[in-house]
């Protein structure tokens, strides 16, 4: 769903301002050459996967039965403890999809109809979903041994992110087994269950940050471009300053410094921290394309016509000037995606096991013991989720730009 | 030229200012304040003696002024001019010895916790550099030589891989099954050097007990795996440089002309290609080098290594202000130099590239 | 000149390269030859200091080997009945340990740090670590008996209280010369004392932990006297533990400069560092003491040295303890203890023991009373007992500290003589809870616990963020308490917005760490008065019988009279449960194997190492 987004984003971008045949060409040949190369399928594939499993994480990992019969009544306890999220994502998820096969209508159209749907689902789902609070995990198990459930249908993995089995003693750290297909967590939790879920921080760490980033670098490298003189050369500094810095070290003492309580104000927050320190390639790339564009004839004649600075700015120059920042974010993605675990990893970042970092940091236990399967399949989803953004990442370059990389 | 590198040199200090500013305030304004853990490590005070305590030390760190006294405070103390307060209580305004404070959490010198960690970090970072080009810069040329042959395939393939490799995952893996008894133990887990370092001979040696290793070797083997986790990505990106520096470089028509000249092609890519895509790749050394020193923070935070990054993080989790800045000032210096002197290179060996 | 970078450069370029890494590696190697020869010096001209004062005492002809055990009695004189003066001291239970026959002098115990100590100085270092350090080369009046955690002699030979409980003296002892060969008087002692009170020394903390000390007056060269604003039960114990320091050596430095020294110590204790003034923190080099030579106790303990390792990392503390590189490793992760404890395979390489004792601190949960002026659900003393039985501690003890801690009934360390033995932690007990929640008005609507008041049973359980174990504790704790219908939502706090959080009374409940001592005060937690302000009572506790009880039991300086005092305390708190004390943890502790004598868990933790020899055979460090 999302990474189609990212593509839609291009083609509505190159669109403007030039004739619409040719822009259609282009945008369908990118696509193709894109598509064309094995490494960037396999890199989509494996994104469009992870965005599946974050959607339906909770249809995939869940303690509560689909549907069971207890005492003579049939019910479903795994949708009565959906969250509101889980149906939205559900919800956001099913229109992507019905919105991509319907091949007639325009990009713009679907967009709206999209953000349209996901508003309302947003505010029905905040309103009427409210699954109950307290949450006993070990009473189906009970119950199943009581002999009290009829017959009940599970989903694949048998537990909850948070289901800590306080009905068995002495399940942590535990190597897979045939009922924890990848072993179990220092907290006694499933591992597989916990990087399902995990799968949505990464996704929405990614995105949001460059997001951010992008949006922040274009317009300060936007400004810069366009008026240059004082504000290009004060602008430079910040870009200087923001180049200078160990990175690492300044989003370390922003998220330390600020930590929030909340924990879904901190995962905002790490986002936030991220791209607001990740602007500077944007900003540069776009400051470079504007200053070679603004001499170009048709920003004079959009001047001499008389159209207003935004106009200029946004609707001429920045399509054009868009390329780069383009190719630039999907491998911002992936470095999000790095930075946010390793700030988990190092304590820092998002608590404990719901990140996949902060999962990989429990493989090495403090008795020198190791975890080997903690350290291989968080640490594998990293690396396989950031390879797969710089394959795709790689592929878009050589459509467009094969020249860009060795200038970086 | 000169004016050049005197402009150049200039700008480096607004942009450290504002660097130093932006670390500064960015902890400055936290909620809880800087030097937390010092301040709050009072154990089973009772409340009121612990904000004795507190208050002494605020005051004897100026913590209880405005944020903007402190930083002019700060920029002062660093400055080689300004005012210095005798040990009388009287102040000189004049030129001095700068001086980076002291830790708020360790209660020492700044300066000697960085003569102490930097040069740890900087050793890293100056072995793993060699490593990072040979075999950048040997794979690339290969690659580059027999494109298209299977290992130009092999490695266009594997080197995206290896620079997604998060290192994080590596250092663990490293240790998981490298350094660990349950798996293989050729290395180290930990450290700088064994325990016994101070007693070995500087070089291998032998004698009727067997080999000894030695200081040297002994402290290359303890950072053998570090080396290896920081080198990894660099060594992709510069491999991924080598080549298509050189590709383009082959197809220029310098070297069109040099095969029609019938030179052997060996000597095509050595004498001439070779010769001429060296200069860029060195100068990649300005990019490489700040980006191994960030991530020395992360490497010598899995491998209990003293240097700069690990004093870093210990000092952010610790609320440490006057660590963080210096961390920061030095880090950031570092970026800087190491960007100027890549561009004076470059206006120095290029006569095409002008700056005025 | 070509402007041209060509290969022949680079070679030349890498050529240069390689020559300054080879001169600095040799200026390296020169310096740490130059170092070694620089220690040795300072040895030798410490023996020659001592050759040339062994001369001028033969020359005065007044060398005795005796005199070592003439200074050891001198306070054999008669004094009044009132004056304490044990019979036994560390001494004899040294005497007793090295009287085995495999006893030899020698060896080294190597110890590990967790960071490199930033300064050795006393009074203003601040990290536990150099505490260790310190506690090796100075002596304290009297030290514990770590048997029966009575006081034993040592700097001091006895002791007197007076009857209004406000002054104690001091008898010193003859014949205790410092590491520098100066003697231990009087001077000293006050001289301690009146630095540490010095507001420019750099010492807020040690400072206030000697508040209710008037002053320290001294009555001839060897007897000084402790006057004290009030009567206090921790009299005695602050002026026992002052660590001595030298008059003549410290009084040479300003206060600035004392502040800003590094590595200035020196006592009189069994070790020293080869140079008292001159030590600097270095990473990766270990920080050592050699034996004092002229130590004044007999018998000397048998290690002839004592190392601190710094390992940062944990797992590599242990691989070096497996590897018999470090000998001593205190507190390690209760994994890493279970590791070394239940492995078979050790016994080839090192013999290790593992020990564990009770800690004298306790995590536990505390549950606010009132918030906002309002009481709330914790203000029913029946529903703080049932939530502390619907906790499974034991379990929590299994799961969490694999079973290496213990479950406590109280706020007074278990092993102490404050406790009273008789009272025994609540047992796990979920449907007497449920009966006691129902008592107090409790039911249930729609699966969540109500109050009489017709509020939702649901609150916050705070905890240190930075804290792994502490997020366990709290999961588990919502887990259990969902059981019955309690909603139970743990969050994670920055260390330093909690302790504001808790000044300001905002919070609902929170687990935390206490980390008492042997003998502790209660009455900074507990008592009503303490509520009002940033006292603190953070949880709003009162019980004007308890503030009672504890107030008289303060009073009382010896600890004998004030027993039945704190076994009442002890029962009140256990009744009222103003806290859900979860347990205490053991202080682990894992020892090499060749270390012999009383290598033994004790009361406060392992025994002291001066109880501790290698026979010849075993021996490790030879010089």
């Amino acid at each position: 769903m999302t990474e189609i987004g990212v593509n839609s984003n291009i083609a509505a971008d190159t669109t403007a301002g030039r004739p619409d045949v040719a822009v259609k060409a282009l945008y369908q040949q990118v696509l193709a050459s894109v598509f064309r190369q094995g490494s960037a399928r396999t890199g989509i594939f494996w994104i469009v996967s992870l965005v599946a499993l974050a959607v339906f994480a909770p249809f995939l990992a869940n303690t509560h039965p689909l549907l069971m019969k207890r005492g003579g009544v049939v019910s479903s306890p795994l949708l009565r403890h959906l969250t509101p999220s889980d149906v939205i994502l559900v919800v956001a998820f099913f229109t992507a999809v019905v919105l991509w096969f319907f091949k007639r209508v325009r990009l713009t159209v679907k967009a709206i109809i999209f953000v349209v749907v996901l508003v309302v689902a947003s505010v029905t789902a905040g309103m009427t979903v409210r699954p109950p609070e307290v949450v006993v995990y070990e009473q189906y198990r009970n119950w199943t041994q009581a002999g009290e459930i009829e017959w009940a249908w599970y989903v694949p993995v048998r537990y909850s992110p948070d289901d800590h089995q306080r009905d068995v003693e002495d399940a942590r750290l535990k190597a897979p087994t045939g009922m924890h297909w990848f072993g179990t967590t220092a907290d006694a939790a499933d591992l597989l269950s916990n990087m399902l879920y995990a799968t949505r921080i990464a996704l929405s760490i990614g995105f949001i940050s460059t997001g951010i980033a992008v949006v922040i670098g274009v317009f300060i490298g936007g400004l810069m471009g366009y008026y240059s003189g004082i504000i290009d050369l004060l602008g430079m500094r910040l870009v200087e300053i923001f180049d200078a810095i160990p990175t690492l070290l300044l989003i370390l003492s922003f998220v330390a410094f600020f930590r929030p309580n909340d924990p879904a104000i901190l995962l905002y927050s790490v986002m936030a921290i991220i791209g607001l320190t990740s602007w500077v390639q944007y900003a540069y790339f776009v400051r470079a394309e504007f200053l070679k564009l603004r001499e170009q004839d048709f920003v004079h004649a959009a001047r001499a016509a008389g159209l207003p600075l935004r106009s200029i700015l946004f609707k001429h120059m920045l399509p054009n000037g868009i390329t780069p920042v383009l190719i630039t974010a999907s491998f911002g993605v992936a470095g999000a995606i790095l930075i946010e675990s390793t700030l988990s990893f190092l304590g820092i970042g998002l608590p404990g096991e719901s990140s996949w970092g902060g999962l990989l940091n429990q493989a090495l236990g403090v008795g020198g013991s190791f975890y080997w399967w903690i350290a291989i399949y968080p640490g594998l989803a990293i690396f396989l989720t950031v390879y797969a953004y710089n394959l795709v990442g790689e592929a878009f370059r050589d459509a467009l730009d094969p020249k860009l990389y060795s200038f970086r | 030229m000169l004016t050049y590198i005197t402009r150049r040199i200039l700008l480096i200090f607004p942009t450290l200012l504002g660097m130093t500013a932006l670390v500064f305030f960015v902890m400055g304004m936290a909620p809880g304040g800087i030097g937390g853990t010092m301040l709050d490590r009072f154990g089973n005070l009772k409340s009121e003696e612990a904000a004795r305590v507190r208050e002494y030390y605020q005051k004897r760190y100026g913590l209880d002024q405005p944020l903007i006294v402190q930083y002019g405070r700060w920029l002062n103390n660093i400055s080689p001019v300004g005012t210095e307060e005798r040990e009388d209580g009287t102040k000189r305004f004049g030129v001095k010895w700068p001086s980076l404070g002291e830790s708020l959490e360790q209660h020492r010198p700044v300066s000697e916790l960085m003569a102490e960690r930097l040069p740890i970090t900087l050793l890293l970072n100056f072995i793993s550099l060699p490593l990072v080009y040979a075999i950048g810069v040997g794979s690339g040329v290969i690659a580059a030589r027999h494109r298209g042959g299977w290992f130009d395939r092999i490695t266009s393939t594997t080197q995206l891989a290896m620079w997604s490799l998060p290192t994080i995952w590596v250092g663990v893996m490293m240790i998981g099954f490298l350094a660990n008894r349950e798996y293989v133990k050729w290395f180290p887990t930990a450290g700088m050097h064994d325990m016994e370092a101070g007693n070995m001979l500087f070089l291998p040696s032998h004698d009727a007990a067997g080999w000894h290793l030695g200081y040297v070797l002994d402290g290359l083997w303890h950072i053998a795996l570090p080396v290896v986790c920081l080198s990894l990505g660099s060594s992709a990106y510069l491999m991924k440089l080598t080549r298509g520096s050189m590709l383009e470089n082959m197809g220029a028509d310098y070297s069109r002309t040099a095969r029609a000249k019938g030179l052997p092609e060996r000597v095509v890519i050595y004498r001439h290609v070779f010769r001429n895509s060296l200069l860029a790749l060195i100068t990649q050394a300005a990019t490489i080098l700040p980006a191994m020193i960030g991530g020395a923070v992360v490497v010598e935070s899995i491998f209990s290594i003293p240097g700069m990054g690990q004093l870093g993080v210990q000092a952010v989790q610790a609320r440490d202000r006057e660590v963080v800045l210096a961390v920061a000032l030095v880090g950031g210096l570092i970026g800087l130099l190491s960007q100027l002197i890549r561009d004076i290179l470059y206006a120095m060996a290029d006569p095409r590239v002008s700056y005025d | 000149m070509e402007n041209r970078f060509g290969v022949k450069d680079f070679f030349i370029v890498l050529l240069l390269i390689c020559l300054i890494v080879l001169v600095v590696l040799g200026m390296t190697q020169y310096d740490r030859q130059y170092k070694h020869m620089l220690t040795i010096e300072a040895v030798q001209q410490e023996q020659t200091g001592d050759l040339a004062k062994i001369r001028r005492m033969l020359e005065q002809g007044g060398v005795s080997m005796g005199t070592r055990e003439g200074t050891m009695q001198p306070g054999n004189k008669v004094l009044g009945d009132d004056w304490i003066q044990p019979k036994e001291d560390e001494f004899t239970r040294m005497k007793r340990v090295y009287a085995a026959k495999d006893f030899a002098q020698g060896d080294a115990l190597i110890d590990t740090f967790g960071v490199v100590p930033d300064k050795l100085t006393p009074l203003i270092s601040t990290d536990l670590y150099s505490a260790y350090v310190q506690g090796a080369v100075l002596d304290t009046l009297c030290v514990y008996d770590p048997d029966t955690l009575g006081w034993l002699p040592n700097l001091a030979t006895a002791w007197r209280i007076s009857p209004d409980q406000k002054t104690i003296d001091f008898k010193l002892r003859h014949g205790v010369t410092f590491s520098n060969g100066d003697e231990m008087t009087a001077d000293d002692v006050v001289f301690t004392l009146e630095w540490t009170m010095n507001e420019k020394v750099e010492a807020p903390r040690a400072r206030v932990s000697l508040d209710k000390l008037e002053k320290v007056e001294k009555l001839d060269d060897y007897a000084v006297r402790f006057v004290f604003k009030e009567p206090y039960f921790k009299s005695f114990e602050t002026a026992a533990s002052q660590q001595i320091l030298s008059k003549k050596f410290y009084s040479k430095y300003s206060p600035t400069e004392f502040n800003r020294s590094v590595g200035l110590l020196l006592g009189s204790g069994p070790y020293r560092l080869a140079d008292p003034t001159s030590w600097r923190p270095e990473p990766g080099k270990p920080v050592q003491l050699v034996r004092n030579e002229r130590y004044w106790g007999d018998p000397a303990p048998a290690l002839a040295r004592m190392a601190w390792q710094v390992i940062e990392n944990p797992s590599a503390r242990l691989t070096s303890f497996k590897n018999g590189e470090i000998d001593l490793y205190t507190q390690p992760e209760a994994e890493q203890y279970l590791a070394v404890r239940d492995d078979p395979e050790l016994g080839k390489r090192v013999q290790a023991f593992a020990l564990d004792a009770p800690q004298t601190g306790y995590i536990y949960i505390g549950w606010n009373e009132k918030r906002d002026g309002k009481t709330t659900h914790f203000a029913d003393a029946r529903v703080r007992r049932a939530l502390t039985m619907l906790i499974d501690r034991e379990r929590l003890v299994r799961d969490i500290k694999h079973g290496l801690a213990t479950v406590n009934s109280g706020p007074f360390f278990t092993l102490g003589v404050q406790a009273d033995p008789a009272i025994k932690p609540t047992p796990y007990d979920p449907a007497g809870a449920m009966k006691l929640l129902e008592e107090a008005g409790y039911h249930k609507v729609n699966g969540i616990l109500v109050g009489p008041d017709g509020q939702e049973f649901r609150f916050r359980l705070t905890y240190n963020a930075a804290r792994d174990e502490r997020k366990r504790i709290c999961t588990y704790v919502q887990d259990a308490l969902a059981t019955v219908g309690i909603v139970c939502e743990p969050e994670a706090m920055e260390w330093s917005v909690m302790l504001k959080r808790i000044t300001d009374r905002q919070i609902d409940a929170a687990c935390m760490g206490w980390s008492a001592t042997p003998i502790d005060d209660p009455k900074q937690i507990f008592d009503s008065s303490e509520i009002a302000g940033t006292g603190d009572n953070y949880i709003s506790y009162s019980n004007p019988e308890l503030d009672k009880t504890i107030d008289a039991a303060r009073e009382i300086v010896d600890m004998k009279k004030a027993i039945p005092l704190w076994h009442k305390v002890h029962r009140i708190i256990h009744d009222d449960q103003p806290y859900t004390f979860l347990y205490q943890e053991k202080q682990l502790t894992l020892v090499n194997g060749r270390f012999r004598g009383d290598v033994a868990t004790k009361k406060l933790g392992v025994s002291p190492s001066n109880e501790w020899y290698v026979p010849a055979a075993l021996q490790k460090y030879k010089d």
